[in-house]
């Protein structure tokens, strides 16, 4: 080698400023076959008649090396082909299981919004049939007393004589019978002393006092009613329970005063009264009540 | 023509045995083919020319394989080892077709 160097020393320059590429491309070839033949040529000896068994053995050698490398890395690559077509389909695979699984989700999500809607109309539907409840519910407990109600009426004062006795008192039938009569004069809604009535109140004497609701009361008392004022005082005195209370009023010298108020405000009476522990309601019965009231 | 028996030869025992490649040595396989190729074709424009060696042959097929895998195992220490194999295809690429052109216009005198 040192020999062609010193033989090439001023191609050297030339060689350094020849492109890189150009470079390969001139020196495609081993530049050793040329430097041998050259050394054969000035040995003058044949170049192609001096070979050694020996060397031609290592041609045929290093020539199946070439092969089995070339067969190697075909099969090596072929087999990684194989492996990666398998990862390929692999994933192939779980792509299509997901999207699957996206689909179902889909269709489980537009399910789901469907039954979102009708749930939605039907909760619109139960609050309007709630509202409807709740009003009817008001309306109810405001006919049988056990909602507040205000309104214009008249407000009777009534109070013992003042030299009344033990005999000569108000009872709860004298009570009863004005109730009755305000009843009758068309009352919607009634209270006395604060104690409002309902169709389960009662008014009775226990020993002297009066009980209204389960409710102690005493004299003097004050009957509060709701109605149309042109007429419930007037009717008051026609009926016929009114008139024998205004009889006995004055039989026993009670004290009775009638004034006509504006704005008349009644309590609810106590929600435990109006629990019914024995009776039951008929559906039918309601529906029919509830069809007739709306007829 | 020998020549090209020992060829034969090899590819067939590749094909029937199929030896495993150690996993280290795979990544060199390929780039150690394409010098060995560059090699063969180089020994084989020498052949046309006339000025064929056996002993030049030998050790530049030796030496292009060590070479070449050697430079490609240099990158892959260096993190650089895709883009050296390409470097090192690039310039045995070159060389290639140029030994090929060579051998064309001794086969077809064009």
């Amino acid at each position: 080698m040192s020999e062609v160097h010193h033989k090439h020393t001023p191609d050297a320059f030339e060689r350094v400023r020849t492109p890189l590429l150009t470079l390969i491309t001139q020196e495609s070839l081993d530049q050793d076959y040329e430097v041998v033949a050259r050394r054969a040529a000035t040995a003058d000896a044949p170049a192609g008649g001096r070979r050694p068994p020996r060397g031609r053995a290592a041609v045929v050698g290093v020539v199946a090396v070439f092969g089995l490398l070339v067969s190697i890395a075909a099969v090596q690559t072929s087999r990684n082909a194989d492996v990666d077509d398998a990862d390929r389909a692999e994933i192939i695979e779980r792509i299509d299981a997901r999207r699957d699984a996206v689909a179902d989700d889909q269709q489980k999500l537009s399910d789901l919004r469907d039954e979102n809607t009708s749930a939605e109309s039907t909760l619109v539907d139960l609050g309007d049939l709630l509202n409807r409840t709740q009003s009817q519910l008001r309306g109810l407990q405001a006919a049988t007393g056990f909602a507040a109600v205000t309104g214009p009426g008249i407000k009777i004062s009534l109070d013992n004589a003042s030299y009344a006795d033990a005999t000569s008192t108000i009872r709860d039938s004298d009570l009863a019978l004005l109730v009755d009569a305000l009843w009758s004069a068309g009352a919607e809604a009634i209270a006395i002393n604060g104690q409002r009535l309902t169709p389960m109140t009662g008014i009775r004497n226990v020993s002297t006092a009066i009980e209204v609701n389960r409710v102690g009361i005493a004299a003097p008392y004050t009957v509060l009613a709701i109605g149309d004022r042109s007429t419930l005082a007037s009717g008051l005195l026609d009926s016929g329970s009114g008139l024998a209370f205004s009889t006995l009023a004055e039989q026993y010298g009670f004290q009775f005063d009638v004034d006509n108020e504006d704005d008349l405000r009644l309590p609810a009476a106590p929600a435990d009264i109006g629990r019914l522990r024995s009776a039951k309601t008929e559906p039918d019965s309601v529906n029919r009540a509830e069809e007739e009231g709306t007829s | 023509m020998i020549a090209v028996l020992g060829l034969l030869v090899g590819i067939v025992l590749g094909f029937v045995f199929q030896p495993d490649v150690p996993l280290g040595l795979e990544p060199y396989l390929p780039i150690a083919v394409v010098a060995a190729l560059d090699a063969v074709f180089g020994g084989l424009r020498a052949h046309l020319d006339g000025i064929f060696d056996d002993k030049v042959f030998v050790v530049s097929f030796l030496s292009n394989v060590v070479i070449a895998a050697g430079i490609v195992y240099m990158g892959d220490r260096l993190g650089v080892g895709g883009q050296l194999s390409t470097g090192v295809i690039v310039v045995l690429g070159i060389r290639i077709f140029t030994n090929v052109a060579a051998i064309r216009r001794h086969v077809f005198h064009a």
